[in-house]
């Protein structure tokens, strides 16, 4: 009695779970940068007018 | 994020991922295969150790809770939040690998027996905590009503953990944190495997809180700088 197949589930979902969610984060993360980027931009500009 | 702060969180990762492989090498090579259940007791090292960190999580944001209700700082507020979702994270892990570590041995996905439904109760609770924070737009008051329910949900984990001893349950009562000593139900090559799982999971709590947390403080400056952007124009 092995039943490798539930072993690979629980690992397909520990794993694809930790990952997704690594993903997410970093993604969020490059998204506010952007907007940070953007924000100051406008703040430097409006600054030398 | 200052120089030191990059060079510590790099630090981290890459230690939480040695562990994480050492953990693995422990998991699939070194420990020996149970004589009853087969290889699918290997599942116990990812299931343990995501109850854990669920566990860990949320008394985090108990403790972060009591403080920002004291305090009133935001500081606090942010590391609750972070840690309610790694919570809800290892917690939707421990549901998800419990009935597929269950199936084959118990012969059902789930009974309704109090360790599985008072843990089911304890991931209702804060998932409500998140969309408590993500759906309501009431200032300060979502983070002290979401303070409120974080530390009342903690309130669950001593059930959850009791539950085993109190009540006949299909779930077996713990083997590691036993009455005749840690670990001492376990053979010891099972019981290193899993301290070493556990060691890994808990390094990768702290690495998804600093992601969590910046995230957090990045959100507050863009706001910060929209603020003083709009007042000076």
């Amino acid at each position: 009695m092995n039943n490798l197949e539930y072993l690979f589930a629980a690992n397909v979902f520990v794993w694809g779970g930790i990952f997704y969610y690594l993903f997410r984060i970093k993604k969020y993360q490059q998204s506010l940068q952007n907007d940070l980027d953007l924000i100051k931009e406008a703040v430097e500009k409006e600054s030398q007018k | 994020m200052s120089e030191e702060t990059k060079e510590s969180s790099s630090i981290l990762i890459w230690l939480t991922a040695l562990s994480f492989l050492i953990g693995m090498a422990a998991i699939f090579i070194y420990v020996p295969t149970e004589q009853m259940e087969g290889a699918v007791q290997r599942i116990m090292y990812f299931h343990i150790p995501a109850a854990w960190l669920a566990f860990f999580s949320f008394f985090i944001v108990f403790i972060c809770s009591i403080l920002f209700l004291w305090k009133k700082e935001r500081e606090w507020d942010i590391y609750a939040l972070a840690s309610a979702e790694i919570g809800v994270i290892f917690c939707s892990l421990v549901l998800i690998t419990g009935p597929i570590w269950a199936r084959p041995i118990w012969g059902a996905w789930w009974v309704w027996d109090a360790r599985l439904t008072s843990t089911l109760i304890l991931w209702l609770i804060y998932v409500s905590y998140l969309m408590l924070r993500y759906q309501t737009d009431v200032g300060s008051m979502r983070a002290r009503f979401a303070a409120v329910l974080g530390i009342v949900g903690f309130l669950d984990i001593p059930f959850i953990h009791f539950s085993v001893l109190w009540w006949r349950t299909f779930h077996p009562p713990p083997k590691m944190i036993s009455p005749e000593g840690l670990g001492a139900g376990m053979d010891p090559s099972m019981v290193i495997t899993l301290l070493l799982s556990l060691g890994a999971f808990t390094l990768l709590y702290f690495v998804l809180m600093g992601q969590r947390i910046k995230v957090e403080k990045m959100k507050d400056e863009v706001e910060r700088l929209k603020k003083e952007y709009l007042y000076t124009n």
